[in-house]
């Protein structure tokens, strides 16, 4: 397929398009889940499409970013990601804005994906970022959200399973890697790969070693933190970090949210740009997650407004296939429409708020 | 609610079907088997080897068990958390025996394989571009019906290797089977998929 040798309606790979039912249903969660953000009080902001390609510059998103040379030579970018966006205009926009600033958006992105599971060039991402406030307060507000986001939307038996970049680092800063050593051992953590992990630490402390090959499989009830607490009492860094997050996870346990955690210490995946609690949101019916979230307190400061921050965002076209999945029931079809016999007719029809359908 | 478990067809079934009986689980007989079973609170699809990680990914089955060759081809997301030890072979580059053949130095690469993600990795993480020939089986042949240079290719005892006349230059990777778990199921299904996982656990140690 060299690009010229498709029919006109062939389309490309990754695009998407909706029609009738499905846009409906796109349409009622995301009212749902806007309205949640309006509850709370964040404020809509629309950021533009695209932006100078410097402004995403995120490792792991680069090499996704569909960007473009504008017409006076400078570097453009498709947005891939709403945060960097929202950091920037914070910083600019913004600046006289005392924090904190609580903003959301709901739009598309565009990556560059391989086809696969759960993924498209196109997504639509709703979420929301909390610039100007600290752990532990401002980490549970947003996972209290993101919660109930979720159950507005109508999602059933879902999990939202809560890390802390902090703890990998802090254990991984003691075990002497290079990169190359480092980028296989996130990846054995990442797989849960306990054997793995310690071959991939065969020359390094047999303390930290032994911590790192426990912290793979570290995941469970909220009561594993205690056991994590023992296992990294040695290193003080990673110490800190999982009594960051269990202050996180009481705040959320007293606001009546305990039995929608869980932990998991191994999950160091995702955007480079977190610092801190780092959350994923899972449910029976979807083999993915259907959002994430995080803390990244140093993205701010790129933009020359140092302000810690913490945000999430659901995948709409995942909640959309997990409802489906989870067999909820499609936003009532609109009321049947009256058959006037002429535009006049019709018309005055309409002005009493009826709905037609012309012959 | 019960956990879907992909298990492969081929070369791994037996070490699978020894491993479950040693953990003390049912496991479907081999007469006439279907392609899908629900048996003592698990439901068993049978498929192709490369396809277990497809299903376990995309949350079809909660968990399988799968190759590390074939999870390394597939580069899937999902998790690994007990290597069953089993299925042991070696990824290689083989070349004609005595052909001296010094892949680095040569002109021009090709190499033929059943895994092409991984081939094409391997060498280009070396510097070199190679082109890739992905064949489907007997791939020890190509070398000498002049197909290609060299290939990579699975090795267990390494008698293939031999009677086609090849040799083993260097290792690409280690492959053992490995119990996968889709990454969803495992936290929100979480007490099944640990209740699995220990049992599996006990009969590898």
């Amino acid at each position: 397929m060299n690009g010229f040798s498709h029919s006109l309606v062939q389309v490309p790979p990754g695009v998407q398009c909706f029609v009738g039912d499905e846009a409906r249903r796109r349409r009622s969660i995301e009212d749902r889940v806007v309205s949640v953000f309006e509850g709370w009080s964040y404020e809509e902001i629309i950021p533009p499409l695209f932006d100078y390609a410097d402004v995403f510059a995120s490792e792991t998103l680069s090499s996704k970013t569909y960007s473009f040379v504008g017409r006076d030579g400078s570097l453009l970018a498709l947005r891939p990601d709403f945060t960097s966006l929202l950091a920037k205009i914070a910083a600019g926009r913004l600046a006289d804005r005392p924090a904190p600033i609580r903003l959301y958006y709901s739009g598309e992105v565009l990556r560059y994906e391989p086809p696969k599971a759960g993924r498209q060039s196109e997504l639509f991402q709703m979420g929301l970022e909390h610039l100007g406030g600290g752990s532990p307060a401002a980490d549970a507000e947003v996972l209290a959200i993101a919660a109930e986001c979720l159950e507005a939307a109508g999602v059933t038996g879902f999990v939202l399973t809560l890390g802390h970049v902090g703890v990998f680092a802090g254990l991984v800063a003691l075990a002497g890697l290079d990169e190359a050593g480092l980028a296989t051992l996130r990846e054995r953590v990442e797989s849960k790969d306990g054997a793995g992990v310690r071959a991939a630490l065969a020359s390094a402390p047999p303390e930290v070693a032994a911590a790192l090959e426990r912290l793979a499989s570290l995941s469970g009830e909220i009561s594993i933190l205690a056991e994590a607490e023992r296992a990294f009492a040695f290193a003080p860094a990673a110490l800190t970090a999982v009594r960051e997050l269990r202050s996180i996870v009481d705040a959320l346990t007293a606001a009546g949210l305990g039995d929608r955690l869980a932990i998991d210490l191994g999950e160091v995946r995702g955007l480079d740009y977190y610092t801190g609690l780092v959350f994923r949101a899972y449910a029976r019916g979807l083999g993915f997650e259907v959002g994430s979230g995080g803390r990244y307190d140093t993205l701010l400061a790129r933009f020359g407004r140092p302000l810690p921050a913490v945000g999430f965002m659901l995948g709409l076209d995942r909640l959309a296939l997990l409802l489906e999945r989870q067999g909820a029931p499609l936003p009532e079809a609109s009321r049947a429409a009256e058959e006037p016999g002429d535009l006049r007719g019709a018309r005055a029809r309409r002005a009493a708020g009826v709905r037609v359908r012309l012959r | 609610m019960s956990l879907t478990v992909a298990l492969s067809k081929g070369k791994l079934l037996q070490g699978t079907e020894a491993l479950w009986r040693r953990a003390g689980l049912a496991f479907p007989e081999a007469e006439g088997r279907k392609l899908v079973v629900a048996m003592d609170g698990l439901r068993f699809l049978f498929v192709k080897d490369q396809d277990v990680p497809t299903y376990v990914e995309y949350g079809v089955a909660d968990c399988g068990v799968a190759g590390r060759d074939v999870l390394l081809e597939a580069g899937s997301d999902v998790y690994e958390p007990l290597d069953l030890g089993f299925g042991r072979c070696r990824l290689v580059v083989a070349r004609p025996a005595g052909s001296g053949l010094e892949y680095r130095r040569a002109a021009s690469l090709r190499v033929a394989t059943k895994y092409p993600r991984i081939a094409s990795g391997h060498f280009l993480g070396r510097g070199v571009s190679a082109e890739i020939v992905k064949l489907s089986g007997s791939v020890e042949i190509a070398p000498g019906l002049g197909l290609a240079d060299c290939i990579v290719d699975v090795v267990e005892t390494g008698r293939t290797l031999v009677e086609n006349g090849l040799e083993p230059v260097e290792d690409v990777a280690h492959s053992t089977a490995r119990f996968i778990v889709n990454r969803a199921s495992y936290h929100a299904q979480r007490e099944a998929v640990s209740r699995l996982l220990a049992t599996l656990q006990k009969a590898v140690a």
